[in-house]
């Protein structure tokens, strides 16, 4: 297989599955899957193309295949600069393609469990994908951070799921929402699945990760915020929000993260230097409008956040890919203060990008007007407060808009710069088109965003934005945010310092800070337990009989034991029985003594032998058995690792003393343990035997199981589950030896 | 170091009744005391004598030692399969045949059903895990001393 071959391959699955969503939204009319997957467990394979998967898949497979197309080009190039073969390009199309396959099936399914499945999917190939370069410690710490944020948050996810379980009895979403009434129970299982929402989305006080994650391959980032990711954040708030809008405070929540996101993303855009870390802050401002929309409620809240989705990601998309055709231009430069412009060399870039970036920032003549639209009519019907709000939070993305597109293309230029192949330019073109398209008729998108927000509103939502030219509320609000926006470009200097403080006040007390500390708590936690129980085989096995003996002390006095502890008779047949056992005891106490090893050995083994015939007159001859001859073959073994060892180390350690604390130490852990141990044996010998004993029924079954040997059967029928298991860790125990012995070469 | 030839002739000499004899308890192993397991460390034993007496380098050339990481994990698939195959007659796991109360086939005191199948399952492993850790040790203390 040659590598290259990957990206066309990706390409035209990524193709194939658009059209196959296409079709199946527009001409079959969506559908339904439903299997039973594991139904002793309520579980069914649900999956479901509603609009609101209809909305999420086309975009997860539409911008994947622009995606795909651009990192034909990029990818062999990045792997030059850094010196890699081309031998990782395979890996990026295959998790790219898994990653727009558990999103696709995430926006599907229906099944509160399935969901969750889907949901980590996504988590696990975004690993890999930040993580792409894996040879840069940054890019792994990003990866880390990313899986970890969103995955222990998706605990979140699963436990809400749980909860809802326990309440209702099903894992099925629709007919959740119907039986589901608002409560405690409601609102801490919406608030659980909510957080799991927002920190996907990288919404306050989650965003440190998404800036992170700039450390991907730019295709990977542009994917990342515009259709996956980051998207499943909103989505999740979407397909739940039937569920989520049933608690008012959850939704003023909402608002407040919402709101919180747009200042803290808007803001910190506007002081970043590098492009992409531009681009991450403008993805947490952006998606805190959506869950300002889904706080705000009402039709136009559902409606606006499925269509901003829309809006934003074809922008968005385009804007990434820019950034990293950019940087290829100019071999590497990622700043703004380096870059400037570049109308001159990348004059079709410019124009391309223009379209997606007027599209952000919601000029007339492009999709995102009609996101501004929508998201200022749920303000306006909200009223308050809000309207005001929500025009601050479009002037950032105004002015950090044109700071990004003006500050590549315009000004004096600072860098040299080479054009692009057409591969990385047309998908931008592409999705500019798109964007350009959706301002000029505008149905398609609204029609797919309305859908959308019917399954989110879980009600008919009649709402259909269009240009409309007179002096109306929204009109006016655009227009403040056109001023407003070029008064905040004009005036940077006069609050540029203040937003730089702003930006250092976050590095200083963000959550940012908590995460590495509770890393950091967690890690010399660890580091201490390791310490105290594996530095040495003395200790570990103190570690373990210590605590086992004071739980079994523990457990034995707060037993009531009537009539417990009693001496029996010992009749005459006993004193053979009773020698035997005098003997084990001693030659028990005898390992204590010897320093060479080769005698601990011999004598370790002598007490097994002793213990053989205490089986015999037991009458278990197979027990005597397997006793004697593991007691042989471990002898040996353990001979022949003495063997294995320099003679210098053993008698190091033979002539070694103890230090005297270990000694106590070690002869304290041996006593409580052995006494207990000797405790719970004789209070439990001194109880009566059952009169229906599992053994007995054992011997009763051995005929029917053919068998006249009943521990023969025990081992192969009754308990072979046991067996299988045993047999296993024996097979592992054989591959350990090897790989300690001969680095995991069998023969 | 160089055994005795005493110490080899009756190394020799007792290979092939070890064998026997773990072969024996084996397939009587369900009527029988004994089973899988005691036979397989026995048909070891008798192997690791070879390497006691000779060394294991002849050792190696006289038996197939190179086999035995097949011979385990073999075993181990083979109780693998004994246990779950039933699940694709949708039967529980561990399902036996012939099943209580139902005729089976003798070959003199050997019964033909699933359990001893499993319990050669086990005797590979365990023979398998033996013989291959001490030749993993014989030949690491080789090495060592070379």
């Amino acid at each position: 297989m040659r590598p290259r071959l990957a990206a066309p391959v990706g390409a035209v699955f990524a193709a194939l599955a658009f059209a196959a969503t296409l079709w199946g939204w527009l001409l079959a009319g969506g559908g339904t899957v439903d299997l039973p997957w594991a139904p002793s467990w309520d579980l069914r394979f649900t999956l479901a193309l509603d609009g609101l998967a209809a909305l999420y898949s086309l975009l997860a497979t539409g911008i994947g295949f622009a995606v795909t197309v651009y990192a034909s080009r990029y990818l062999p190039l990045h792997l030059e600069h850094q010196g890699r073969s081309e031998a990782d390009i395979p890996r990026f199309h295959f998790f790219i393609l898994m990653f727009m396959g558990s999103m696709v099936g995430l926006v599907m399914a229906q099944d509160l469990i399935l969901i969750f499945v889907f949901w980590d999917l996504t988590a696990i190939a975004s690993y890999y994908l930040i993580g792409y370069d894996a040879h840069e410690r940054d890019s792994r710490r990003s990866a880390l951070m990313a899986l970890l944020v969103t995955g222990i948050t998706a605990v979140c996810l699963l436990i809400g799921a749980l909860m809802l379980y326990a309440a209702y009895g099903t894992f099925s979403l629709p007919a959740l929402i119907e039986a589901s009434e608002p409560g405690a129970l409601l609102a801490a299982a919406g608030a659980l699945i909510a957080v799991a929402g927002l920190a996907k989305s990288a919404q306050v006080p989650f965003q440190f990760w998404l800036p992170r994650a700039m450390a991907a391959p730019t295709p990977v980032s542009a994917y990342l915020h515009s259709a996956a990711m980051v998207a499943a954040g909103v989505f999740l708030l979407g397909r739940f929000y039937p569920l989520i809008q049933k608690t008012d405070w959850l939704l003023d929540a909402l608002l407040v993260v919402g709101l919180g996101s747009m200042a803290v993303g808007g803001i910190l855009a506007l002081t970043r230097n590098v492009l992409k870390q531009l681009l991450a802050y403008s993805t947490i401002s952006q998606y805190g409008y959506v869950v300002f929309m889904f706080g705000l409620g009402g039709e136009y809240g559902a409606v606006g956040a499925s269509f901003y989705v829309i809006a934003h990601a074809l922008a968005k998309a385009a804007l990434f890919l820019t950034a990293g055709a950019v940087t290829e231009a100019t071999h590497g430069e990622t700043r703004l203060s380096h870059l400037g412009g570049l109308r001159r060399e990348l004059p079709f870039l410019m124009v391309a990008s223009g379209f997606s970036a007027a599209g952000l920032a919601a000029l007339p003549l492009t999709i995102g007007f009609f996101k501004d639209e929508l998201f200022f009519e749920a303000a306006l019907e909200r009223g308050g407060v809000f309207p005001a709000l929500a025009v601050a939070g479009a002037v950032l993305t105004f002015a950090y808009t044109w700071r990004f597109w003006s500050g590549i293309f315009l000004g004096e230029r600072r860098s040299e710069a080479h054009g692009v192949p057409a591969a990385m330019t047309v998908p931008v073109a592409a999705l500019g088109a798109l964007v350009i398209a959706g301002g000029l008729y505008v149905a398609p998108f609204a029609r797919l965003a309305q859908a959308a927000g019917e399954v989110t509103f879980n009600a008919p939502t009649p709402i259909d934005p269009a240009y409309h030219l007179d002096a109306r509320a929204e009109n006016l609000m655009a227009l403040a945010t056109y001023a407003l926006g070029v008064l905040v470009i004009l005036s940077r200097s006069f609050w540029i310092g203040a937003a730089e403080a702003f930006a250092r006040l976050g590095e200083l007390a963000g959550p940012e800070r908590l995460y590495f500390a509770s890393l950091k708590g967690l890690n010399a936690f660890s580091d201490r337990i390791h310490d105290l129980e594996v530095r040495d085989l003395r200790t570990r096995v103190a570690t373990i009989l210590g605590p086992t003996g004071v739980l079994v002390g523990a457990g034995l006095l707060f037993t009531p034991t009537r009539g417990a502890y009693e001496v029996g008779a010992i009749g005459p047949l006993d004193w053979p029985l009773f020698l035997a056992l005098i003997l084990v005891a001693v030659a028990a106490i005898a390992t204590v003594f010897p320093r060479r090893h080769l005698t601990l050995a011999l004598v370790l083994s002598s007490v097994g032998y002793i213990l053989a015939v205490v089986f015999a007159f037991f009458g278990g001859p197979d027990v005597a058995m397997v006793q004697v001859l593991v007691e042989t073959i471990m002898a040996l073994l353990f001979i022949g690792i003495l063997v294995l060892l320099p003679r210098k180390v053993l008698e190091r350690e033979a002539s070694n003393p103890i230090p005297r604390r270990r000694k106590v130490r070690d002869a304290g852990v041996a006593l409580i343990a052995g006494f207990f141990a000797f405790a719970v044996s004789w209070s439990t010998l001194s109880q009566p035997a059952l009169e229906e004993s599992v053994a007995q029924e054992h011997i009763r079954l051995a005929p029917e199981a053919h068998a006249k040997d009943v521990v023969t059967a025990i081992l192969a029928d009754f308990r072979g589950l046991d067996t299988l298991g045993e047999i296993t860790v024996v097979g592992i125990a054989l591959l350990g030896i090897a790989t300690l012995l001969s680095r995991g070469r069998l023969w | 170091m160089k055994t005795s030839v005493m110490t080899r002739v009756v190394a020799r000499v007792l290979l092939v009744p070890a064998l026997v004899v773990a072969l024996a308890i084996l397939i009587k192993g369900y009527a029988d005391t004994g089973d899988g397991f005691n036979a397989g460390v026995i048909a070891a034993l008798g192997m690791l004598l070879q390497y006691v007496a000779f060394g294991y380098e002849e050792a190696e050339r006289m038996m197939p030692v190179r086999l035995v990481a097949v011979i385990a994990f073999g075993g181990l698939l083979l109780s693998l399969a004994v246990a779950l195959l039933p699940l694709f007659w949708g039967l529980a796991i561990f399902t036996h045949v012939p099943g209580p109360g139902e005729e089976v086939i003798h070959l003199g005191t050997v019964e033909l059903i699933t359990p001893v199948v499993f319990d050669i399952g086990v005797f590979m492993l365990v023979f398998g895990f033996a013989v291959g850790a001490i030749d993993l040790l014989a030949r690491a203390i080789h090495r060592r001393e070379t």
